[in-house]
């Protein structure tokens, strides 16, 4: 019998003293190699990790990519926009 | 026409005709234009020096809003707030990586060699001119094959085709970076 412990749970564990999320939304024009990319490059992140969130990304519509404090999360997030991905932050609930 | 590789002694080299060089230069020049902060925005010269511009408004232009997002989506004051504590310096980034693109055809010719430093700047140029090209013509995950029968009066045809040969060209460098 299948069970909800069956369900492949997110590589990224929110921890509640680092209570802010950054998201990576999916969008038509970043290469999917070009995502993977950055997160091994920014988060450094290894390729199997980064192309996970990738795949999230696309399929879901979205990922959660890291978590932290606010600042820590606003400097994500322009980090994220410079390379040209699609990313918000918010409070994680 | 070929991508990015690898030469023997592992540097990056990209092979050019003068047609392909000349497209290049002309999109970098354009995207410096584009990602340029308005000069005339700055009534406080220190809060431009640490990159802080009181002016930033969302942009009306949705190819500048593809480039600049809004980082809370659900706070539009929050959001404010944090373009005008980051657009002007990510607009200077963006600025930089097109310039350094610009240095690089300038002293090449049809052999385009990348310098260990060059290679951040061509990937965020190539992925800053696919942004707001493929923002105008309306790209989404469903319509390459529509885009790409255009008649060739359409103004979206060329801009297509430029959109495709530079999608080309990152993937071609993106894959000699993963390890």
């Amino acid at each position: 019998m299948s069970s909800q412990l069956d369900v492949a749970l997110p590589e990224t564990v929110i921890d509640l003293d680092r209570p802010w999320i950054t998201l990576v939304w999916n969008d038509p024009i970043n290469l999917m190699s070009y995502v993977t990319y950055v997160f091994m490059e920014y988060f450094k992140y290894d390729r199997a990790k980064a192309e996970l969130l990738m795949m999230d990304v696309h399929e879901k519509g979205r990922a959660v990519v890291s978590n932290g404090t606010r600042e820590e999360m606003e400097r994500d997030v322009a980090a994220m926009h410079g390379y040209g991905l699609w990313a918000t932050l918010k409070k994680d609930d | 026409m070929g991508g990015f590789s690898k030469t023997i002694t592992g540097r990056v080299v990209l092979r050019v005709d003068v047609v392909e060089k000349g497209l290049l230069f002309s999109l970098a020049e354009q995207v410096c234009e584009f990602v340029s902060p308005d000069p005339h925005e700055h009534a406080d010269p220190l809060a431009a020096i640490v990159g802080i511009d009181i002016h930033a408004e969302f942009p009306d232009d949705p190819a500048m809003a593809r480039l600049f997002p809004d980082a809370y989506p659900d706070d539009p004051e929050a959001a404010l707030d944090f373009r005008r504590f980051t657009q002007r310096s990510l607009q200077e980034a963006k600025l930089a990586h097109a310039r350094t693109v610009l240095q690089t055809l300038s002293k090449s010719g049809e052999k385009i060699t990348l310098g260990t430093g060059d290679i951040p700047s061509w990937l965020g140029f190539l992925n800053d001119a696919r942004l707001a090209i493929g923002t105008r013509i309306d790209i989404t995950e469903d319509n390459h094959q529509e885009l790409a029968e255009l008649p060739e009066d359409d103004p979206r045809h060329g801009m297509f085709h430029v959109y495709d040969w530079l999608t080309y060209l990152q993937e071609s460098l993106v894959q000699l970076l993963l390890p």
